[in-house]
Parts: C-alpha cells; sequence; structure tokens
C-alpha cells in the first residue's frame, strides 16, 4: 500500500514536472512565433545537408502599415529568391520565371508554422523545454518538438534567451541522429527597417498567377489509408511532373510542420521494389506494385513512407 | 624446394596450422606461394566452387586497375550523367513549343524548367541527392558463382531512378510552394467562377 501510494506520488510529480515543461516550452514557442511576425531582423543562417552547406540571407520587418516584408535569398549558386509583402510571396528560382502567389507564409527552409499557429502541432507532438547552451554567442533555450511516434522526425529549436529568435534549427531521428540543420550565424535585430526591405516596399513584384479551381481538390481514384496522426489533405490534383513530363495523380498531406506528397501513375513494368533516398531529411521513395506506380516525398522516416505507400488502394471505377 | 615445406602450405591452405611466421614464408618464396595458389586452386575444383571465368592472377589485375584508377572518381560519373541529360532535355524542349501554354502556376513551371534546364546543367545533377539504399531484397551472393547483372542496363536502370528521384523531390517542392495557396483559392473559389477549364483541361492531357 505504502509502496503503491509513494509510486502514485511520484507519478503525479512526475506529470506536473511534465506539463510544466511543456507549458513552458509552450510559451517558448509562442514567443518565437510573435518575435518572426513582429520583430526587424536582419540575418544569416546555414543549411546543413548530406554534408554541404547552402547560405542564405533572412530579412524580415514590419512597416509603417503593419505590413510585414521578408527576403529569404540563397547565396551560392543560381539565385533563389523569396520575397514577401504582405499576403503577397514571389518566388525567383531558375526553375521558372518569377512567380507570385497569395499566402501568408513563405514556403522555404525555415518552416512556416515557426511563426504561425504551433498549438495544431499538439496532436502530433509533444513539446519539451529542454536546458540552456550557447548558440552564436548567446544564451540560448533548447526546446524540442518532440514527434510522440515514430513515425516523424523531432525538430529541435535552440531559442534566443533576449529576443526570442530562431538561432538553430535540427531534424532530428528518434535514435538522435541529426539529418538537416539550420545554423544561424548571424543575428541582429534592429528598430528601424533594413536596406534591402526598404527597397522591397518599392520593388513590383511579379504577378500573382492564378490556380484555376479545378487544378485544386480533384477527385482522385483511389485513397491512402493510413497516415501518422495529425496529417490533413491540402490538395489533390491531376498534373505532370515538370522534369519528367510523367503525368500523375497527386495529393499533397501536411500536418502543420510536415508535408508528405503522394504521387500515384500506371507504369509499363508490373513490379518493382520500394527503392529510396534521402535528401537532407526529406525521403524520396517509389515504387511499382501491379503495374501502379507510387511515390512518397516528404521529411519523414523511410518507414513511414514506405507504410503510406503500402496503404494505398486503387478504388473501383464508379459506373459512368 | 623440401617436400616439408609443401606439406607446411597444404596444411595452412586447410586451416590446420595459424602460424603467423609460416605465413610470411610463404609470402616471402616465390615458389611457395606459388604452390599456395595452386592448392587453393585444387581445392575450389573439388569443391565445384569454380567462377565460370577464370582469371588466375586477380591480385596483378587488381594492382595494374588501381594504378589505372584516376585519383577523384567522382566527377567521372558526373560527366556521364550530364551528357545524357543534355541529350534527353533537347528531346524533350523540342515539342514542347508546339504545346499551348496554360495559364496555370503549373503550365509557367513547366516552361520555366525546360527552358532553363538546357542552360544550368548545374542544378540539375541530383548532388543532394547522397545515397540509394534498396529497401528490401538487395542482399547479393558472395560467392564466386554470382554472375553479375548486365553492366550497362544497370547503370541505366540507376540513372533513371535518380533522374525519377530527383523530378519527384523538386515537383513536391513546388507543390507545397502552391499548396499554401490552396486554402485561399478554394475560399475564393466562389468568386472566381470564369476560370478557363478548357486550359486546364488541356494541360492535364
Amino acid at each position: 500500500m505504502k509502496l503503491l501510494s509513494s509510486t502514485l506520488l511520484l507519478l503525479s510529480l512526475s506529470f506536473s514536472a511534465v506539463a510544466d515543461e511543456s507549458k513552458s516550452a509552450k510559451v517558448w514557442l509562442d514567443r518565437l512565433s510573435s518575435s518572426l511576425k513582429s520583430l526587424n531582423f536582419s540575418t544569416s543562417f546555414v543549411v546543413i545537408k548530406n554534408n554541404q552547406a547552402q547560405p542564405y540571407h533572412w530579412f524580415h520587418g514590419v512597416d509603417e502599415n503593419d505590413t510585414q516584408l521578408e527576403i529569404i535569398s540563397s547565396l551560392n549558386g543560381p539565385r533563389r529568391d523569396i520575397l514577401r509583402i504582405g499576403d503577397i510571396v514571389s518566388y525567383i528560382e531558375p526553375e521558372s520565371p518569377p512567380y507570385s502567389v497569395t499566402s501568408k507564409q513563405i514556403s522555404g527552409p525555415i518552416p512556416a508554422i515557426l511563426s504561425g499557429d504551433i498549438t495544431q502541432l499538439e496532436s502530433g507532438y509533444d513539446f519539451i523545454s529542454v536546458g540552456r547552451s550557447r548558440i552564436l554567442g548567446r544564451p540560448a533555450q533548447l526546446i524540442r518538438i518532440e514527434a510522440k511516434k515514430a513515425y516523424r522526425y523531432a525538430y529541435w529549436l535552440w531559442l534566443d534567451q533576449k529576443s526570442g529568435m530562431l538561432l538553430k534549427l535540427s531534424i532530428v531521428t528518434k535514435k538522435g541522429q541529426q539529418l538537416e540543420q539550420i545554423q544561424f550565424t548571424h543575428l541582429e535585430v534592429t528598430q528601424k527597417l533594413s536596406e534591402p526591405l526598404l527597397q522591397l516596399q518599392s520593388t513590383e513584384l511579379p504577378i500573382i498567377v492564378d490556380i484555376p479551381q479545378q487544378y485544386l481538390q480533384q477527385a482522385l481514384q483511389w485513397q491512402v489509408n493510413w497516415l501518422p496522426e495529425g496529417f490533413r489533405q491540402v490538395n489533390s490534383n491531376r498534373h505532370k511532373i515538370s522534369l519528367t513530363k510523367q503525368p500523375v495523380e497527386f495529393m499533397l498531406f501536411s500536418d502543420g510542420l510536415v508535408d508528405i506528397s503522394i504521387y500515384v501513375n500506371g507504369t509499363k513494368e508490373k513490379k518493382r521494389d520500394a527503392d529510396f533516398v534521402m535528401d537532407g531529411a526529406t525521403v524520396v521513395l517509389n515504387q511499382v506494385n501491379k503495374g501502379i506506380e507510387v511515390s512518397v516525398v516528404g521529411k519523414i522516416p523511410s518507414q513511414t513512407a514506405k507504410a503510406i505507400a503500402d496503404s494505398i488502394t486503387i478504388m473501383a471505377p464508379k459506373a459512368p | 624446394m623440401s617436400e616439408n615445406k609443401f606439406e607446411t602450405v597444404s596444411s595452412c591452405v586447410d586451416n590446420f596450422q595459424h602460424n603467423e611466421s609460416t605465413f610470411d614464408e610463404i609470402i616471402k618464396d616465390e615458389h611457395l606461394s606459388a604452390t599456395w595458389d595452386r592448392y587453393h586452386l585444387i581445392g575450389d575444383v573439388l569443391r565445384n566452387d569454380t567462377p565460370d571465368i577464370f582469371q588466375f592472377d586477380l591480385s596483378a589485375e587488381i594492382a595494374s586497375a588501381i594504378a589505372d584508377e584516376p585519383t577523384i572518381l567522382a566527377p567521372k560519373a558526373k560527366n556521364v550523367f550530364t551528357l545524357k541529360f543534355k541529350a534527353k532535355v533537347v528531346e524533350l524542349a523540342k515539342p514542347f513549343g508546339q504545346l499551348a501554354i496554360a495559364a496555370s502556376a503549373a503550365g509557367l513551371m513547366v516552361l520555366g524548367v525546360q527552358s532553363n534546364v538546357a542552360q544550368n546543367n548545374d542544378t540539375i545533377l541530383p548532388s543532394q541527392i547522397v545515397q540509394t539504399i534498396p529497401m528490401a531484397g538487395i542482399a547479393e551472393p558472395v560467392s564466386l558463382n554470382f554472375q553479375q547483372p548486365d553492366r550497362a542496363s544497370q547503370k541505366k536502370a540507376y540513372i533513371e531512378q535518380q533522374r525519377r528521384f530527383y523530378a519527384l523531390l523538386s515537383d513536391h517542392q513546388q507543390q507545397i510552394k502552391l499548396g499554401s495557396v490552396t486554402v485561399n483559392v478554394v475560399d475564393n473559389a466562389n468568386k472566381n467562377t470564369e476560370t478557363d477549364t478548357k486550359k486546364v483541361n488541356e494541360y492535364n492531357k
């Protein structure tokens, strides 16, 4: 009896400790989100994956009309810039002529959810405040966004204690192996807008592409029967893969932090075993079964991708 | 050469003797090491463990191959890929002009990629993709009997697979950018009744 009660006491203690931790972690993440939205900052960071480092500049500011201005540019190789004025995001890339889309968030190296509402991650992840360390010469707080189950990777964030800004981000497997890292190399928080943002203010952004409604949310003749908890469908369509011109049926899922693309198409091959490559944390898995080719792409473990691919069933075509 | 020494070699071949100095002696003596080779060959023939093609001096072969090897291997493979890819790109780019340009974002993207690919070979190489990890059933037999699958077709399949992976990866990134728009567009869907159905259908063909 005594043993039982003491165990209970211990359990409740540890529970409250966990609750405290996650609460304080949540506070940190909320602070990060508001810092990313409201501060004028100029930063540089490098994305480290596949033994390569890709450097970026990142400027953000809020002008007198409360419009957010943002620039992320890749510094090595061909020009890749992402510009944002308010709800218009422009992508300048070597693959395509510059174009703009209407969106409140940039889809770039920094997960967009960090400046959004972190609460929607709670179904799939635990937030844990771990401890302090020194990053970029500043005292930093380590917050872990840990996947509740092994189907996903964990995200470790090091946040500046002074400004709440992101200083470092790691995508880590359940076993603790780091797959991808974003390390900030410079951070300056200013009162006024930085020079590139002032220039951006007077820049005319490329035209906004009009995505026809028919291109979105099309009904497809197959379904995904298993996905890790918390993923919801963002889009489904038929399109051609730009590089190979392969027509595919496509679904995009997201849990807020991670995006998973699923491609289904017919092929001449009867069967090909699952094969995959890793680009940092992003897995590209591809298999052929009964003449149907299925591909899964996203920042998920290969086993998860395999399970998703295996769960896809083709529905019998409806009678016209 | 004494009979005794040959007997020692024989017992070494049969794994009965594990003496470092004996091995050293065999390696140093040309005659004995030839005997060592011969005994192994006899053993292999007896065990029916011989390869289809005999290569009696594999070590010399390997040594010369290493000597011929360029210091850096990677760029060599890269060139092969670039060349093949270029040919493909031209092939793909030709019929493109005949296609109607759809006003959809995806249409723009196809155009962009097609026209830029030819100039920026660097961006096409799947340099980001590090390793291909076969998932199941790829454990290859280590026996000498194992027949190598046709090298050329293997390489072709590999390049094809790498290309497929890279195309998927870049399409995934593109779709995410559009995916963040989806919600807005669906919200605005009722307002935009004049969207061009015909063009989309054309695109989807």
